[in-house]
């Protein structure tokens, strides 16, 4: 699974190099190239006087030797759209010029995933497959390396201010759009690329989503937002009441369901701009830990088949979970618990030990902290002198108990 | 002309059926969704508790709600349609309150259905995802308890309704059970074709696919004559406020922020041809007492309107 990050937010055109550079020392190796950070919508809306070539030129020249500095990679780009609430509906030829001029220096850059948002604006709901599939053809005829992709993302449209389910939202016509111009040109040069921000928008279960696209899911773009507006949010910092306002469970079931191997890209544009330049080394690199935290969620089982043998650290509710979703594929030899009053009975069929035992245990076994005390435990783990120390997190399963155990006293 | 509904929470109440039901023909209405949830409410059944109220025989139930048919009958005001309560089953319940849900609520609900002449009870989806880890294992649990009463259905008439509902995260509205238009009518044609008559249709209710920005036009087509019941009412996309259709906005422009067109448009391509019936009880709650009756009158006129536009009068 490759880590991207969006540029949006982050790298100023005119400037580049500070937001490569912060992009850079996160950690991130590669890059969204979101092209409407040169060419905005609102550019577009009056292109005739606001949109200067020359000038898009120059500043592109300066982001491409910023990021041949750092080192970064382009792999995946954002072709220019335009806004929701855009009024003009003769705005589409012009999208499709500026889409056929950007494949050509994208593929020259190397990057193989190029998202091509439908177009919307000024379509009419029954000619709404025919006037993309014309447009998504003529797109791909630019393509010129046999493995450049077109991605097609799922839209919300505008109705009156309030923002539903457009083109592509519905995964199943998004199958057949792909599967059909794929047909079209004989190769699979079309695939999906998922934008979280929308489905939660539009309160859709990503989970069905996701496994009814498959393997066309290539790319997912992840950010937050409040349910009603289109923010690019950094994930978790939305609340709504007492939980987090994004269904990530649902996204997390539905990419471990595909075994996802595609690219995670973070889009934190909102939250970007609203940090100070002087904090935003560190929000970089906070968005970078949670991108590595998606990675690991979705790859869980990876870090189990690691082991030739796993001991749970805990016997309460998070040990309950392991053994629910994987104590059949993966059974422990047994739990430990600082609770002495418990040393010695059963737990979900394991034997709840004093953590002296782990000292007995072989090299390649690794011990598993079901318990929300992370840090704590960990401490005491390497003051026993245990080296095999695993984190697992019953927050994002595939299936739960309808009732959770009573803490015990 | 198409026939306008409302349902009868805070319009007709039990003690005195007779001006609830004048109430309800003086304002337009020729329809009434009877809300039977009202007697065990969800809050209650969410709480894991139960009331009382159908432990009552049939007989007596009957009994209770006599004058309620009554009325209905002297005031040519037909029960379309009625709402089963729910939820049908609560996780984390015990075993025993969710068999009573199924065993005695279900059971009886369907006999009060049948009893007051009405042939479409709306029954929600359950919730369930979340636990049993996918949405396709939830209908499964749905469809076991539509198939325990399916039979009961077939015997009496009755069409038994799903309806879109949500889930949340906090406070912000998710897709829940049958948001799927695809899956919903698959579904149903399965189970019609099994039981050899029509015991499954649809509920489309407005302010839940609002909600999860469901496109009506595309939904409501995909369900084509598999829509048997409406429940009608806006909101402002975020919360569940059952409020007069065209009440809200979001721009300056003051256009509504919900697709009438869209669904006035799907209806009239499926030749919808059942009741435009309006969920719209907190409407009368948050009027003055002295307004509530022009206001149920002027719901009842956008029915007229709804109804006008979708016969292209």
């Amino acid at each position: 699974m490759e880590i991207v990050s969006s540029i949006a937010g982050i790298v100023l055109p005119e400037f580049p190099n500070q937001g490569i550079g912060d992009i850079k020392s996160a950690g991130f190796e590669n890059v969204l190239l979101d092209l409407s950070v040169y060419c905005s919508g609102i550019k577009l809306r009056s292109f005739e006087t606001k949109l200067n070539p020359e000038q898009v030129k120059q500043d592109f020249d300066k982001f491409i030797k910023g990021i041949q500095s750092k080192n970064l990679k382009v792999t995946i780009a954002l072709l220019p759209y335009l806004l929701r609430d855009t009024k003009r509906t003769d705005l589409n030829e012009l999208l499709l010029r500026i889409g056929k001029d950007s494949i050509k220096v994208l593929e020259k850059m190397g990057c193989k995933h190029i998202i091509v948002r439908p177009l919307y604006i000024g379509v009419p709901f029954d000619k709404e497959w025919e006037i993309n599939k014309a447009y998504y053809l003529e797109l791909a005829k630019e393509c010129k390396k046999e493995d450049t992709m077109i991605l097609l993302q799922n839209q919300c449209k505008d109705v009156n201010g309030h923002l539903v389910r457009g083109v592509c939202s519905d995964e199943k016509i998004a199958v057949k759009w792909i599967d059909e111009l794929n047909k079209e040109v004989r190769s699979k040069r079309f695939g999906f690329c998922l934008d979280v921000g929308i489905c939660s928008m539009c309160g859709q279960n990503m989970q069905d989503m996701i496994v009814t696209l498959g393997e066309r899911v290539k790319t997912i773009l992840i950010s937050d937002n409040n349910g009603s507006a289109e923010k690019a949010l950094l994930p978790f910092t939305s609340r709504a009441d007492t939980e987090n306002s994004t269904d990530w469970l649902s996204l997390i079931r539905g990419l471990r369901q595909i075994k996802f191997d595609g690219q995670l890209v973070i889009d934190c544009a909102d939250t970007a701009r609203n940090f100070s330049p002087i904090l935003r080394p560190q929000l970089l690199a906070l968005s970078k830990s949670i991108m590595d935290y998606f990675k690991w969620q979705i790859e869980i089982e990876t870090s189990l088949k690691k082991y030739r043998s796993i001991v749970l650290f805990g016997a309460g509710n998070m040990c309950r979970n392991f053994m629910k979703c994987y104590g059949e594929q993966y059974k422990p030899l047994f739990t430990c618990d600082n609770n002495s009053s418990i040393w010695g009975t059963q737990f979900c069929g394991l034997e709840v030990k004093n953590p002296e035992a782990l000292k007995k245990l072989p090299k390649d076994c690794g011990v598993y902290i079901c318990n929300v005390y992370y840090r704590e435990i960990e401490q005491q783990l390497k003051e026993l002198g245990i080296e095999n120390i695993e984190f697992f997190n019953d927050e994002y399963l595939s299936s739960y108990y309808e009732n959770r155990l009573k803490r015990r006293q | 002309m198409l026939k306008i509904g409302v349902q009868t929470k805070t319009v007709i109440n039990h003690e005195n059926p007779a001006e609830g039901f004048e109430k309800v023909k003086k304002a337009g209405f020729s329809c009434v969704d009877f809300s039977l949830n009202e007697y065990l409410l969800n809050k209650t059944l969410y709480a894991k508790q139960l009331n009382t109220f159908f432990d009552k025989t049939g007989e007596e139930l009957q009994e209770y709600f006599r004058l309620f048919k009554e009325y209905s009958k002297k005031t040519g005001i037909a029960v379309h349609q009625m709402h089963m309560p729910y939820p049908n089953y609560v996780p984390e319940a015990s075993e025993e309150l969710n068999a009573y849900l199924r065993d005695v609520v279900a059971i009886k609900s369907m006999q009060l259905c049948e009893y007051l002449d009405c042939k479409y009870i709306v029954i929600h989806g359950l919730k369930l995802a979340k636990y049993l880890g996918s949405e396709e294992a939830e209908w499964k649990m749905t469809e076991k308890f539509l198939d325990f009463l399916a039979p009961m259905a077939k015997e009496m008439g009755i069409t038994m309704c799903v309806e879109n509902i949500y889930i949340s995260t906090g406070n912000h509205i998710l897709e829940g059970p049958c948001c799927d238009a695809v899956k919903a009518a698959e579904r149903i044609d399965r189970m019609n074709d099994k039981y050899g008559a029509e015991v499954l249709g649809f509920c489309f209710d407005t302010g839940h696919a609002n909600l999860v920005g469901i496109d009506f036009e595309r939904f409501i087509m995909t369900l084509g004559n598999r829509l048997k019941v409406l429940h009608i009412h806006d909101n402002d996309g975020i919360a569940d406020l059952h409020q007069v259709p065209f009440t809200f906005t979001k721009t300056r422009e003051n256009k509504p922020s919900t697709d009438w067109n869209g669904f006035v448009n799907a209806l009239k391509a499926i030749k919808f041809d059942k009741v435009l019936s309006f969920e719209t009880a907190p409407v009368l709650d948050s009027f003055p007492m002295e307004m509530r009756e022009d206001a149920l009158a002027f719901i009842a006129k956008i029915g007229r309107y709804f109804a006008e536009k979708i016969e292209d009068r």
